[in-house]
């Protein structure tokens, strides 16, 4: 046990750390702990001057260990296994102990905070005692992408892939390129035609030789890793696409990475029976005004509306129908097309009822500022109901600046329907392991690192698929997700997680339960053998196998039983 | 169809020794697993090829030792394998539906052949009760002649199996055959259920027993037995609960010389070596000594507890109560009952019924998004 040499840093990580935890106590107490052999504190241990002192350390003292006490694994583990792995040593003999997050931010009693993070530290030296060296593998990585959906996002994302000179396959569910834009006249802040935009897009994207494109076609399952994803396309009906054998009626596609851009749906205000919607003709949505207004006819059959009404937020910001966020786009499309009625109907009252405005972006504000000084009247109110009132419609409800009841005659009522995640986004999740947040959109890696990653290696999120955005935003999220999606692919090879699961073959009963437990389907029975054997590249190294598995025959290298255990009893020390 | 295999000058054990033998001699199987009666009367089960040597054959023993669910996957798990009939007590197949979904055992070519259970003592017991007789095999006909009532009760002095005492499925259910004791005049006849094609090669006919008040008297011995037993069952797991609240499992464990009898003994802990017996409890003697110095004191063998702790962990969910646990400690501690009543409790979280169906999903690897909501995230 005491054979082995581990050194201990404690960082300080500014004042984050030291502030709570006193460091240097920390650092003389690890010096008694079996197994290590020096322990130091240290103002950034993730410094260029703090890794350097991990890697003369482990050359100069012959460490086999090293324990770092710092910020969250998540953070920092693979600057400190590369640190080591420069030294020589290998970098799965790195443990981190959580002092940070796990500690000093969430205490303050500073004693106290010390005494746990003696726990936490001894606890990582006990565990370290019995790390054991992994190989790394290296996965090759195939040249392409699969992108599925083809609205604006999955259009600039293949674009992106395509121009870097690698392959996109853009599957689209439905029977033409361009989602949701497709239905959209002009677009804020510039009031350009949109479909001029999206013309030039799709075709850049169609012509381009590394495209493939899968019109009426749906993933049906995804396989594989990053760097090796076997996607399975089935398409409907006869295949519009170019470059591909339409007799056919799926395929197979073997990619280093996926995109997701599926896109979002628009709220359905029937949610919303108070609002009238589907019963009376003359309440509609922002959706339906705008293929009205790029169809070049309101529908009024010649009598223009005398009076129109916006209704900010429907089915957004609001937890009864389950829907607490913003959607970020509906008050720039209210004044946008608020803007574009005032232009057609110079005589008519346009009036939007808001709770709040919300003009954030790049010329937004001066956007809204100009559609009420062209006559856009706009009063904060909360609408309660819409009633039928002879051939126009009534609005009821409340001017909630001055607490005055409102009861309004319209000709026309719009209501700025928000945006939900798509219906689908349940099958995809499980089909992608992707995560969703709690308003049902894909969940990033991170909200403010990782925008575009997901806690599936390989696979990214563009545009509203993610959460709502509007056309610039969607472009740029889409153009970040393409060139994360390009990385594994210009290194040409990736380094897989050696912690992956493990079966002792004298242990195994052939009983399956880890089959059926792995959300990844790593594990298989093999009938030969009679024992379980796990597929490497399959297994994302979760250890839900390793808990079930009674005898532990299936174990996860890296946190084996007997390291967990050690952590275990060290903690409760 | 249902059946009665006849019995003739009283001999029920004779019938059921004739019908084995048939089933092989009309080559419904190839042989048949069941138990057995040494010479001096010990019984056992084992896998009988030769009809002849089935006149020793006595599944109606009122004796168990163990469960016989394991064995039936040795013979049954991989190909080639024979057709065999194997005779199970009600517990034992419960234990046998288990393994199956443990892929441990295969029905595939299978014949189950149910019996329904009188009552059973554990091996000692049974020996000094063959003794108090005079050695050899025990006459059961006592024993046999309650069937018909219901009104089980052991030989005066002796007790059934502490498992037996609160079992409240002693009735086969869900076997291929099933030789349906309860309610009947065993000296006349045996009523069975088989497959209609079983039936026709051993010559066998339907008995009026369908629409009869017999198949009747069956159900009403059954739910007669049913409620007593439960309720012997939901006492027994009411005393151990409150001692559970009270004392805690280390110290109804506390006298635990963990000989890990229970384990080995118990048909669902299938693992090839338990994680108890491999290196990973084996720990350095500076261990204990830091362990020791903690606490104060550390109890020796060490991780006794957690051994029962894991154990419940990975198996309560499927004990089918058969009780060789408690049958087979040297130190006669409530072994079974403990697991029993916690398994019980964690059956009901799950709406789980372990031995009823061979297609319901072991609770273990079901994922129910909802399950549990009210312990953390929703
Ligand atoms: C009324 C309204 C007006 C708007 N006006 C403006 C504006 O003026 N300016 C602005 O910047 N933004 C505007 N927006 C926002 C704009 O519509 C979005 O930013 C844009 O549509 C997002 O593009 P996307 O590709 O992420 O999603 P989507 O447009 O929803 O495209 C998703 C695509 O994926 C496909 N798909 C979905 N699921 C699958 C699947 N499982 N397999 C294959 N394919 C699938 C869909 O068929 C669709 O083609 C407006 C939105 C609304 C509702
Ligand atoms: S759970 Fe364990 S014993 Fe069962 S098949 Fe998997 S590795 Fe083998
Ligand atoms: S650790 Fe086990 S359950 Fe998790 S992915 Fe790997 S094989 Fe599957
Ligand atoms: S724990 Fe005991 S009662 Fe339960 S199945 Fe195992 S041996 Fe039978
Ligand atoms: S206690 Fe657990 S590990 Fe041991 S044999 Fe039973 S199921 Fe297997
Ligand atoms: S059989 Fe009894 S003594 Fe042996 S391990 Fe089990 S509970 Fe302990």
């Amino acid at each position: 046990m005491s054979l082995s040499r581990v050194g201990v840093y404690v960082c300080h990580c500014g004042t984050n750390i030291a502030a709570n935890v006193d460091v240097a106590r920390l650092a003389e107490f690890a010096r008694s702990l079996p197994g290590a052999v020096l322990a130091r504190d240290y103002p950034y241990m993730c410094s260029d001057r703090g890794q350097a002192l991990i890697r003369e350390d482990v050359s100069e003292q012959a460490l086999d260990r090293v324990v770092v006490a710092a910020c969250s694994p998540r953070m920092h583990e693979p600057t400190f296994r590369d640190a080591v792995r420069q030294a020589g040593l290998n970098p799965y003999m790195v443990e981190m102990a959580n002092i940070r997050e796990q500690c000093a931010w969430v205490h303050d009693d500073r004693a106290r905070a010390t005494e746990k993070a003696t726990r936490l530290v001894a606890s990582a030296v006990a565990r370290a005692v019995l790390l054991e060296p992994l190989e790394e593998r290296q996965v090759d990585v195939e040249p392409g992408v699969v992108v599925i959906g083809g609205g604006i996002a999955g259009l600039a994302a293949t674009l992106t892939v395509a121009e870097a000179g690698y392959s996109a396959y853009l599957v689209e569910r439905s029977g033409s390129l361009g989602g949701r834009v497709r239905e959209l006249d002009r677009t804020y802040p510039t009031l350009d035609k949109v479909q001029v935009v999206l013309r030039e897009l799709v075709s850049r994207v169609a012509a381009h030789p590394n495209v493939t494109i899968l019109l009426r076609s749906s993933v049906t399952s995804v396989d594989g890793c990053v760097g090796d994803f076997t996607v399975e396309v089935k398409t409907r009906g006869a295949n519009l696409g170019e470059g591909v054998d339409a007799s056919r009626d799926s395929q197979t596609l073997v990619v280093g990475s996926v995109i997701v851009a599926t896109g979002f749906d628009p709220f359905d205000p029937r949610r919303k029976p108070e609002l009238g919607y589907g019963q009376y003709p003359s309440v509609i949505t922002t959706l339906e005004l705008e293929q009205r207004l790029a169809a070049g006819d309101l529908g009024d059959n010649g009598a223009a509306p005398r009076r129109v009404a916006f209704l900010q937020c429907v089915g957004s910001r609001d937890v009864q129908v389950g829907n607490p966020y913003c959607s970020r786009v509906c008050c720039m499309v209210v004044a946008k097309q608020a803007r574009q009625l005032r232009g057609l109907m110079p005589d008519a009252e346009i009036t939007v009822y808001y709770s709040d405005v919300r003009t954030f972006g790049k010329g937004a504000e001066e956007f809204y500022d100009e559609t009420r000084a062209q006559g856009v009247l706009y009063r904060r109110a909360s609408v309660s109901e819409i009633v039928r009132s002879q051939n126009r419609v009534r609005l009821v409800g409340e001017d909630t600046l001055l607490s005055r009841a409102i009861g309004v005659e319209v000709d026309l009522v719009v209501l700025a329907t928000g945006m939900e995640a798509g219906a689908d986004s349940a099958s995809l999740s499980a089909m992608l392991r992707l995560q969703r947040s709690p308003d049902g959109f894909f969940l990033e890696a991170h909200p403010k690192l990782r925008p575009v990653d997901t806690a599936t290696a390989g696979v990214y999120l563009a545009g509203c698929c993610q959460g709502p955005k509007g056309i610039a935003d969607t472009i740029a999220h889409a153009k970040a997700a393409a060139s994360s999606a390009l990385i594994p692919l210009l290194r040409g090879s990736v380094q897989a997680d050696a912690a992956t699961a493990i079966v002792n073959p004298a242990l195994c009963a052939n009983c399956g339960l880890c089959v059926e437990e792995c959300p990844y389907g790593a594990p298989a029975l093999d009938p030969f053998r009679g024992v379980a054997t796990v597929n490497a590249l399959l297994c994302q190294g979760c250890g839900a196998c390793a808990v079930v598995c009674p005898a532990k025959a299936i174990s996860l290298q890296h946190a084996t039983a007997c390291q967990v255990l050690a952590q275990v009893d060290a903690l409760m020390a | 169809m249902r059946a009665v295999i006849p019995v003739s000058n009283g001999d029920t054990l004779g019938a059921v020794r004739d019908f084995l033998r048939a089933l092989i001699t009309e080559e419904v199987v190839d042989a048949v697993l069941v138990p057995m009666e040494t010479t001096d009367g010990a019984v056992a089960p084992a896998l009988v090829a030769d009809p002849e040597l089935l006149e020793a054959a006595n599944p109606l023993a009122p004796v168990l030792g163990l469960n016989a669910a394991p064995v039936v996957g040795h013979v049954s798990l991989r190909t080639p394998r024979a057709r065999i009939g194997v005779v199970l007590r009600s517990c034992e197949m419960r234990a046998l539906v288990e393994l199956v979904k443990l892929r441990q055992a295969d029905l595939a070519d299978l014949v189950t052949i149910g019996v329904d259970c009188l009552g059973t003592y554990d091996v000692p017991v049974y020996n000094a009760l063959r003794d108090s007789k005079g050695g050899g095999a025990l006459d059961s006909d006592a024993l046999l002649a309650s069937a018909e009532t219901g009104d089980l009760a052991p030989q005066e002095g002796y007790a059934f199996r502490d498992g037996c005492q609160m079992c409240e499925k002693p009735h086969a259910e869900g076997t291929d055959i099933t030789l349906e004791l309860f309610g009947a005049d065993l000296r006349v006849g045996i009523p069975v259920s088989l497959p209609d094609d079983v039936a026709v090669r051993l010559g066998l006919v339907a008995a009026a027993l369908d629409s009869g008040e017999e198949h009747g008297r069956r159900v009403k011995v059954v739910e007669r037995l049913v409620r007593a037993r439960t309720q012997v069952r939901d006492a027994r797991f009411a005393e151990i609960l409150a001692r559970l609240a009270d004392r805690r499992l280390g110290r109804i464990f506390a006298s635990c010389v963990r000989c890990h009898n229970c384990m080995t003994v118990c048909p669902i802990c299938c693992c090839r070596t338990c994680l108890f017996r491999t290196p990973t409890f084996e720990h350095e003697p500076m261990q204990y000594v830091s362990w020791a110095e903690r606490k104060g004191a550390c109890r020796l063998p060490a991780d006794t507890l957690l051994f029962h702790l894991t154990r419940l962990n990975h198996m309560a969910l499927s004990c089918v109560g058969c009780g060789v646990c408690t049958s087979s400690c040297p130190v006669q501690l409530p072994v079974g009952s403990v697991f029993r009543a916690i398994g019980h409790r964690l059956q009901g979280t799950f709406d789980y019924v372990p031995g009823r169906d061979t297609e319901e999903p072991l609770p273990m690897v079901t994922f129910r998004e909802n399950e549990w909501s009210e312990i953390g995230e929703e």
